[in-house]
């Protein structure tokens, strides 16, 4: 698509009245254009007004706990149990049934992100910048963060650590010099490596920890000592 | 005290201070809104326990608005939420505000869903419902539920074929295409009323943000 093309269409993108392909189009070609950035970015302070000024109702406090509930269970860990090929097909299977009208919108999101995930951790395999750090300290573990400074990929391969308890969830954090940060919470499964991704500018961390926090949703700084390390 | 092997990093306790803890708390509300965005890519949790305290009426608001039927408002405004986790790290500060960016993500994801629930219902595009009256009724209740009156009174200084298209496509997620369906009139008529439409509504609302300021 021409630049011309793409500024014709920038308001209609804005309002996201497109069709999928020209919708495509577009932004990739708005990838390599600061002028159609620009234009966008003012279009989108029309429609964020439009949007804005709809009758305001306050949401039930259910949703609050839904969302809250959804973004703990970290739908992107992936697990290696069955491989990556079964995952594949079943997005196919949810792609048909979707198709036939079953609401399956959750679904599609979680399994969305999980492959998205899978792509990001094979791409970070892949890189030659890559490296791999074993985490180690006060429990017996296989536990390596790989992770690609270039590219701020990085994920957490959880091979074997044993279960925190059911009151326990283990939490992994970004430590910047005194300041650990949340990458998240996670259970390992028996039996089972998972992967957590994570993206981050790994130039601010020194180092990598995992402690065990209280399920299930964790600290919002570490309350007890980390059990594993890995420096950067 | 042994503390275990290897557990602080350059000899600094992996604790923070009590001071950075404060000022971590303190600025939550005059936290900035990219900031909030940008923690969340980092997958912080209270950060985006206040973005949904911040953006939850916008978002189920607009989705209710789209969608009529609080139940879908609900499912939506849910799968929104779960992409702004996942999603924060795509948010540039360069290209806008973060609160235009999750508003048009928003939209975007309820516009969507809209899109699968009249397929589901296998809703005739262009026949039928309208007839050549095109989308005067969708325009007239569409522009009921806009309550805003910047946004109304801008709305208003549009054409009225504008202000169709626009409606359409914003409030009723309808595609170019479709409209020009709708309404019986060529694709490229569309384009032109929605371009010449978004110009002057940025005229309008831009430029009353600037003078407010």
């Amino acid at each position: 698509m021409t630049h011309e093309q793409a500024s014709e269409l920038l308001a209609a993108f804005a309002l996201h009245a497109l069709d999928r392909d020209e919708e495509q189009a577009v932004s990739a070609h708005m990838q390599s254009c600061a002028q159609c950035q620009d234009e966008l970015a003012s279009l989108r302070e029309v429609t964020e007004q439009l949007g804005s000024a709809v009758g305001q109702v306050s949401p039930p406090p259910r949703l609050r706990e839904a969302v809250l509930a959804g973004i703990r269970s970290r739908p992107d860990v992936i697990t290696l149990r069955r491989g990556w090929v079964v995952a594949a097909a079943a997005a196919v299977l949810l792609l048909v049934l979707a198709a036939l009208g079953v609401s399956l919108s959750r679904q599609l999101t979680a399994l969305s992100a999980r492959l998205a995930a899978q792509e990001r951790v094979l791409a970070l395999l892949a890189a030659p910048s890559a490296r791999s750090v074993p985490l180690t300290g006060t429990v017996a573990a296989a536990v390596r963060f790989v992770y690609d400074p270039d590219r701020g990929l990085g994920a957490l391969v959880v091979s074997d650590l044993r279960d925190p308890g059911r009151e326990s969830v283990y939490q992994l954090w970004l430590i910047a010099g005194a300041q650990p940060e949340s990458a998240g919470v996670f259970r390992p499964l028996p039996g089972q490596p998972i992967v957590l991704p994570v993206t981050a500018d790994f130039s601010r961390y020194q180092a990598v920890a995992i402690s065990i926090e209280r399920a299930p949703s964790g600290a919002l700084q570490p309350t007890t000592t980390p059990v594993l390390l890995g420096k950067l | 005290m042994r503390t275990g092997a290897s557990l602080a990093v350059g000899e600094r306790p992996i604790r923070p201070s009590a001071v950075e803890w404060q000022m971590e708390r303190g600025a939550t509300q005059a936290d900035h809104e990219a900031t909030l965005l940008a923690r969340i890519a980092r997958r912080d949790a209270t950060a985006f326990e206040t973005l949904y305290d911040r953006y939850s009426r916008a978002i189920y608001s607009l989705a209710l608005r789209l969608l009529g039927n609080p139940q879908a408002a609900q499912e939506v405004a849910q799968e929104i939420f779960l992409h702004i986790w996942r999603g924060a790290g795509e948010f540039i500060p360069a290209r806008g505000s973060a609160r235009s960016w999750v508003l048009s993500l928003a939209h975007h994801r309820t516009v969507d869903a809209l899109r699968r629930q009249r397929v589901r219902a296998v809703e005739p595009l262009a026949e039928g419902d309208l007839g050549a009256g095109g989308g005067a009724d969708v325009v007239d209740q569409a522009l009921r539920g806009v309550e805003g009156a910047t946004v109304r009174s801008a709305l208003m200084t549009l054409s009225p074929e504008q202000r169709e298209a626009i409606v359409l496509a914003y409030y009723g997620g309808y595609t170019q295409q479709e409209i020009a369906n709708r309404l019986r009139i060529p694709l490229g008529t569309v384009k032109t009323r929605i371009r010449d439409g978004m110009q002057r509504l940025r005229g309008q609302l831009v430029q009353g943000e600037e003078e407010r300021q």
